[in-house]
């Protein structure tokens, strides 16, 4: 599966090559291709109306961070990693921690655009299903509901998922069952009639 | 809940990560305003705008790797290369670590008051079957009292000695040795004022032995310590030559020897060091060292 960033090719490192050089034009090409997946992480993430001004400085931090990239790395996970930061920070000082209210309020409102759902009556079963998958998330420790998160929700591959949490990749492999399984415990209604493992 | 119309697929938990990613392209929706791209080049003016703004430096590339994890594996990369190297240092360290202590104690105790270093090196080896040297051309006590400036004490246990001689030392100081001889072999003594620069170094393969010759106690409270070296002993020592400045460094295997000092009322400093050698028994040692006392 591709995503829309993921559909631009960048040769990352030679870009990083450029701004490093001298040439903070070249960090434009970055900033396109990344928009879109920090902006989902942040939002992920729980920051929100800020999410723009949350992936802004990180942006700006990771520019300022580039001499320490590694080279050879990959720039997403780097990336989404100071933006998971960025959020953390923003959320907690400005004491904003989103509610599980505001999040499904907000996902009601997006699901319009969602374009598979044109029929209302398909739509509306998505934001409820919607709202379900929140809640279950919401429900889950921090370690589940990032790795659930990186690996699925920004649609990272456990490589890099394991680089953006800095975890190793066994870790993220086990937590990632266990997270699917818990998930899966707190989805009933959307279980199969004939699937009853609830005492997994 | 009806889930069943168009949703058969689904099979609960395997069904989950295609659910969660559509849950994630369902946030994108959220933001952009007026569409993906729309988006993306707002967010790359603000961003340059900003850079631009606060003159945020050209980020340069450190040179290799940077931080505190970096530094590790630098750390780590150098311990890998140098590992048998570190290793050998570290044993070495250890062994000096274990073997050191009292012969530093030794060491440094001498120094004090003693004017004999004692060297801990396992690869000193005496050669075997050496005999204590004997004294020479004897001088009377009363010659060798004038020559070397300090009356020479005679251990009571070993009676009128057979020989005396004096030996120069460099810095103008004077050796007094005295020699008997017992069952076809030399007992000898060397007495000299101690002081701070060693005249004898002995290197020993194993540590001596502190004794207490249990006398009358220093004023500090401790009783007469003594080394005893039980094993023979590389021994080196100053030599001066008739002209009675150029000295050299010679050595010889020592056998057992005790070490002790002695008050001497009427010498600069206070105290005599002796050493005795050729006595084979430390019980013997320690009688002839403690009876300078009795001497006084």
């Amino acid at each position: 599966m591709k995503t829309r960033e993921g559909g631009r090719i960048v040769d990352e490192a030679a870009v990083i090559a450029r701004v490093r050089a001298g040439e903070p034009e070249a960090y434009a090409e970055l900033v396109r291709a990344h928009t879109g997946i920090a902006l989902r992480a942040a939002a992920a993430l729980g920051a929100g109306a800020d999410a723009e001004d949350v992936v802004q400085q990180a942006f700006v931090k990771a520019y300022g961070a580039l001499g320490r990239f590694r080279d050879g790395a990959a720039f997403r996970p780097w990336l989404l990693s100071i933006v998971a930061n960025e959020t953390r920070n923003t959320v907690r000082t400005a004491a904003r921690q989103r509610t599980l209210a505001d999040r499904e309020a907000a996902f009601a409102e997006a699901e319009p655009l969602i374009p598979e759902s044109a029929d209302p009556a398909v739509a509306t079963l998505e934001t409820e299903r919607r709202a379900a998958l929140l809640s279950a998330l919401e429900q889950l420790s921090e370690e589940h509901r990032l790795v659930v998160t990186y690996r699925y929700l920004l649609d990272m591959d456990e490589p890099d998922t394991a680089q953006a949490l800095g975890w190793p990749r066994g870790t993220v492999k086990s937590r990632l069952n266990r997270a699917l399984k818990k998930l899966g415990r707190l989805l009933p209604d959307f279980r199969p009639r004939e699937g009853g493992d609830e005492r997994e | 809940m009806s889930v069943s119309d168009g949703r058969e697929s689904y099979e609960g938990a395997p069904q989950l990560p295609d659910e969660l990613r559509a849950l994630g392209r369902a946030l994108d929706a959220r933001h952009g305003g007026g569409g993906e791209a729309g988006g993306s080049e707002s967010m790359v003016e603000r961003v340059l705008a900003q850079i631009l703004a606060e003159q945020t430096p050209v980020p340069v590339q450190e040179a290799g790797p940077s931080g505190i994890r970096a530094r590790l594996r630098t750390v780590r990369r150098w311990m890998r290369m140098r590992r048998r190297a570190l290793v050998a240092a570290l044993c070495g360290l250890l062994t000096v670590l274990v073997l050191t202590p009292p012969v530093r104690a030794a060491v440094f105790d001498w120094f004090g008051f003693g004017g004999v270093e004692v060297r801990y090196d396992p690869s000193a080896v005496p050669s075997a079957g050496a005999e204590v040297p004997g004294c020479g051309r004897s001088v009377t006590l009363a010659q060798a009292r004038e020559r070397a400036g300090f009356e020479p004490l005679v251990p009571d246990a070993l009676g009128v000695p057979d020989a005396v001689t004096v030996t120069g030392e460099p810095q103008g100081r004077f050796l007094v040795s005295l020699c008997w001889r017992e069952d076809g072999h030399t007992v000898r003594v060397d007495e000299y004022p101690a002081r701070l620069d060693p005249g004898f170094v002995k290197t020993v393969r194993e540590p001596p032995e502190w004794l207490s010759l249990g006398g009358t106690a220093s004023p500090d409270g401790v009783q007469d310590p003594a080394l005893w070296f039980a094993r023979p002993h590389l021994l080196s020592f100053w030599l001066v030559d008739a002209d009675g400045d150029r000295h050299t460094r010679e050595e010889r295997t020592a056998g057992p020897t005790l070490l002790w000092t002695h008050a001497v009322g009427g010498v600069p400093g206070g105290d005599l060091t002796f050493r005795l050698e050729g006595m084979g028994s430390k019980g013997r040692a320690v009688e002839i060292a403690k009876s300078l006392d009795r001497d006084e």
